[in-house]
């Protein structure tokens, strides 16, 4: 596989890692885990690394995301630090440079390339010889050979990362109690939205329609978010999803949960929603030890459904923005058409706007 | 590496972008330092694309946690910005009502180039002569002040030390400069020039909004009229900084491409919306006599006798460095000014000595008093293709509003258009009061689901107009910003501390402006019986966390005045005890204005530039 390396500038690498990464003390040394840990505990955000960008330049390589590494070392470091990764040749590591600042090095070692939207890739660090996972990203795969490798994913990525198969059929139960697609009506609507879009679109968007089973693509955005930005969220998730699990083998021992009736999921979402802790509204078959709060869990599915339903497509949920086509199409004036016409002010190919890129 | 200047100006937004832009014009040499990051619109962008992005995430991003250990509120959620600190990193600390200290989002604008003018909903108003002189109002009156039994108003009321004539020519300046749409037609304010741009067709649930203004106005007796709400959008091509309205596929200009909401706590990538960066410093960026360093981090100004001989900076590595200036102007938002130069005194005794020579840097810190009322309109409109706001009205900021109220300063009344248009900001601010409460109200209505998710859009989306005032808060030498004494920043460097409360009076003036709030709804909404039900009015001091909020609108700390014994900058913005060091953000001022404040900071910070172009 050739990959193609971009060159943004110090700018832009500079613009996208001073914020996180400029800290008190020295950064860890190479291939060291503990310091490496210590480092990252301290970075609000360290899950902005690698750099998942759109391309510089608007209209090329559409397929792509700029993918940029950033590795923090002391200014005048003379290591020649390399990236290898499952995007590229996999024994032709790529080499970092220097990111200057006023022409004086900054101790930022960085490089750009584009990788293909809705891929996932696994990568290492090297430094004279030696492979180390990357000391920022906290996200990690453990392969077949039981070797830690760092992973990245790009925009739009569609198979499930952290969840598990029986998890993601329980959430996308639960989900239905709160969000409005399975309705009849929105679900007819959705069909005629996925059938309605142009040739590409469709093209790309609508095994996406398929595999999400009429929905807009939540429970896999959930999973992306799990995977990155909320990372902290994914122990409430297993905790959780067990216990729901737990609590519905127990009403129908002869039931695959994710096969529950409609109105039973209706009567655990109401009994969770009053479950605070273990001894208010005790929900049968719950273990309180395991998960406290029901009710706390409600509340981070019903942010994380609506943030996944309604937020740019680029998050994964909002397929074919099919969230916002919903809203666009239910609020509308027989006179002037749509209520909300979000098209104008968004990017094509999603949107129609012909200066915001 | 340049490492000596004439210049040095700390901070991209609107205090200091306006000097760094008349000093670069005039040849001096200038470095403008900020602390974020060089986020361009799309044509400055080789590609064309701009960093910034039309993305609901952007604005408000996924949950983050308060980890700083020991706060009331450690282990609590926040939704940031992408161009806001990390409260992890920096955070803000207030003290509660019941006295334990919490983090907050609350008092910062945005750390990038342009500060808080890339994210602000841009409304610019003018403040009244009458805000800029409230103890000589105070004195004169002929009614009592209502709710102020000990006469702290009277008592705390400054004076400017500068009249509104004197600044008059700098609104001009900075109305033309910058970039803003409006009409003047029904303001209460004296102009000398009109330098607005046309502004949009209103968004048609406006209509409301104009109609119980004009109704107000009636009643109060006045007849006083609404006027098109300034905004620092441009809306026709823009002669001072090179900016042009986009073309059409005809090669027309099409304006209405600024329209978009989108644009309260975005960054605008079409570069319309007047920040500093498009409208001030992009273009002087090609001189060579002027630099701006972005991603570094000032940590001190060092000084030698009465001169401020420069500043320490950390650059994006982290590495310190020293720059010589000639000049130092502190603008980086007040209480980070004022915390920089806390942090200056600690380091320095000579700094120290000349900086406090009275008790009051840090004190009389102002936020404003604003609050309003929301009702849902009879239908829906496409609330997304809107600025921020539509119309305004200075009825209610009127010496005889004030008389007859027992008030003692006034309010700017004005729609919001743009809140709530686009859907997560719609379900994210459901029953939540500020920065700190985001999501709450939505997440904990576990009752919203299905059919009655399906109500509430049907009930809300596109239906709600809210009305909002601005108004003075009374100072207080007891509400400060202070080092806290233990809470540090990602660099080990004290975090500002923010102690304030309400006066009694505020909250007598909250009520009474959200009342004319609600009546702007209550009349507007119905043409025959003006009697529109509304969802509620209200003001900020009534919200839990009222002592956290600022609305970002962050002033006083380092009041400018005539008297050095009152005051801790002369007229010009000058430290009394410094020959050189300059503050000119929100922080010089002595009382906060019934009015959005950027203008303001603008049109004062050209009047500094010309201070300083006579003395370099």
């Amino acid at each position: 596989m050739t990959v193609t390396v971009f060159e943004p500038g110090s700018e832009y690498v500079l613009n996208h890692c001073t914020k996180y990464l400029a800290r008190a003390g020295a950064p860890p040394p190479p291939n060291d885990e503990a310091a490496a840990e210590a480092f990252r505990a301290k970075i609000a955000e360290a899950w902005r690394f690698p750099i998942i960008g759109l391309m510089r330049v608007a209209d090329a390589h559409p397929e792509l995301n700029l993918v940029t590494f950033v590795y923090k070392t002391v200014a005048g470091d003379t290591g020649s630090i390399q990236v290898l990764g499952t995007f590229g040749e996999l024994y032709r590591p790529i080499p970092l440079q220097p990111v200057m600042f006023e022409g004086e090095d900054t101790g930022y070692r960085a490089v750009s390339v584009g990788i293909p939207k809705a891929q996932v890739h696994t990568y290492k660090y090297v430094l004279d010889g030696h492979y180390f996972v990357d000391p920022v990203n906290s996200q990690r795969v453990t392969l077949g050979n039981g070797r830690v490798w760092s992973r990245f994913f790009t925009d739009g990525y569609l198979q499930p990362l952290v969840l598990e198969p029986w998890e993601v059929r329980i959430l996308y139960r639960l989900i239905e109690q709160i969000l409005p697609f399975r309705g009849k009506e929105a679900e007819n609507f959705l069909k005629r939205y996925y059938f309605g879009l142009n040739r590409e679109q469709r093209k790309a968007d609508m095994p996406k329609a398929f595999r999400l089973d009429d929905s807009v693509g939540e429970v896999n955005a959930i999973d992306k978010l799990l995977a990155r930005e909320e990372a902290h969220r994914l122990t409430d998730y297993r905790l959780c999803l067990r216990q729901i699990d737990r609590v519905l083998r127990r009403q129908n021992p002869f039931l695959d949960p994710a096969d529950t009736p409609a109105e039973e999921f209706v009567e655990l979402y109401e009994k969770m929603a009053k479950s605070h802790g273990s001894g208010d509204n005790p929900i049968p078959g719950w273990d309180y030890g395991e998960y406290g709060n029901p009710a706390f869990f409600l509340y981070i599915l019903r942010r994380h459904a609506v943030t996944c339903a309604f937020s740019h497509p680029k998050y994964a949920g909002n397929v074919g923005a099919a969230g916002w086509a919903f809203l666009s199409e239910r609020y509308s004036d027989p006179a002037t058409g749509t209520l909300f016409d979000w098209r104008p002010a968004i990017e094509a190919p999603l949107g129609t706007s012909p200066y915001y890129r | 590496m340049q490492d000596s200047f004439d210049v040095i100006v700390v901070g991209s937004g609107a205090g200091g972008a306006p000097i760094a832009h008349r000093l670069a014009q005039e040849g001096k040499s200038v470095l403008v330092i900020e602390k974020g990051p060089l986020l361009r619109p799309h044509y400055q962008v080789p590609g064309e694309r701009s960093d910034f992005r039309r993305d609901e995430i952007y604005a408000s991003s996924a949950e983050k946690i308060l980890r700083v250990p020991g706060l009331a509120n450690t282990g609590v959620s926040y939704y940031s910005s992408h161009v806001e600190p990390d409260i992890n990193d920096e955070p803000h600390v207030y003290k509660g009502a019941k006295g334990q200290d919490y983090g907050t989002m609350e008092g910062y604008t945005a750390q990038v180039v342009g500060g808080g003018t890339q994210l602000y909903g841009s409304v610019s108003l003018r403040f009244t002569p009458t805000d800029l002189m409230l103890k000589t109002f105070n004195d004169d009156r002929r009614s009592p002040i209502n709710n102020d039994p000990n006469g702290d108003v009277r008592g705390e009321a400054r004076d400017w030390p500068i009249d509104y004539a004197t600044l008059e020519p700098y609104y001009v300046m900075a109305e033309e400069m910058i970039g803003i749409n409006g009409t003047r037609d029904n303001q209460q304010k004296p102009f000398s020039a009109v330098k607005y741009q046309k502004p949009l067709k209103p968004n048609p649930i406006s209509a409301f909004a104009h109609d119980g203004m004009v109704e107000l106005g009636k009643r109060l007796g006045t007849n006083i009229e609404p006027y098109r709400a300034p905004l620092a959008v441009i809306t026709e091509d823009h002669l001072s900084s090179g900016r042009k309205i986009p073309r059409d596929a005809s090669g027309n200009p099409d304006p209405e491409s600024a329209k978009t909401s989108y644009v309260n706590r975005y960054g605008d990538p079409l570069g319309l919306k007047s920040s500093t960066w498009v409208a001030l410093l992009s273009p002087v960026m090609e001189k060579p006599n002027f630099s701006i360093w972005p991603n570094c981090v000032v940590t001190h100004l060092v000084s030698d006798g009465a001169k401020v001989t420069g500043v320490r900076l950390l650059d994006p590595g982290g590495a310190e460095r020293f720059i010589n200036a000639r000049i130092v102007v502190v603008a980086c938002s007040a209480i980070e000014s004022v915390r920089l130069l806390k942090l200056s005194a600690a380091a320095d005794e000579n700094f120290d000595r000349r900086i406090n020579r009275n008790p009051l840097l840090g004190r009389y810190f102002l936020t404003h008093c604003f609050g309003g009322a929301r009702a849902l309109m009879p239908k829906p409109f496409d609330k997304s293709k809107a600025l921020d706001a539509d119309w305004a009205t200075d009825c209610c900021a009127t010496d005889d509003f004030l008389e007859a109220n027992g008030l003692w300063a006034g309010a700017a009344i004005y729609n919001n258009t743009s809140d709530q248009a686009l859907p997560l900001s719609l379900f994210r601010t459901y029953g939540s009061q500020d920065l700190d409460t985001l999501w709450n109200g939505f997440m904990s209505a576990t009752e919203m689901r299905g059919d009655k998710f399906i109500d509430f859009l049907d009930n809300e989306f596109g239906r709600g107009l809210s009305i909002s005032f601005m108004a003075n808060q009374v100072p207080q030498f007891d509400n400060r910003i202070e080092l806290h004494p233990r809470v540090k920043d990602k660099w080990g460097r004290p975090v500002a501390y923010v102690i304030k409360d309400w006066h009694a009076h505020d909250r007598y003036l909250m009520d009474v402006m959200a009342q004319q709030c609600g009546n702007v709804l209550r009349y507007g909404g119905d043409p025959v019986n003006h009697d529109y039900p509304i969802q509620g009015q209200g003001s900020i001091y009534m919200a839990e966390n009222a002592l956290a909020r600022m609305a970002n609108h962050i002033l006083g700390g380092a009041r400018f005045g005539n008297d050095p014994n009152d005051s801790v900058l002369d007229p010009q913005c000058r430290a009394w005890d410094f020959d050189n060091l300059y503050v000119t953000d929100g922080a010089f001022m002595p009382t906060s204005g019934g009015a959005n404040p950027t203008l303001t900071i603008q049109a004062n910070s050209f009047r500094v530039a010309d201070h300083l172009l006579s003395r370099i």
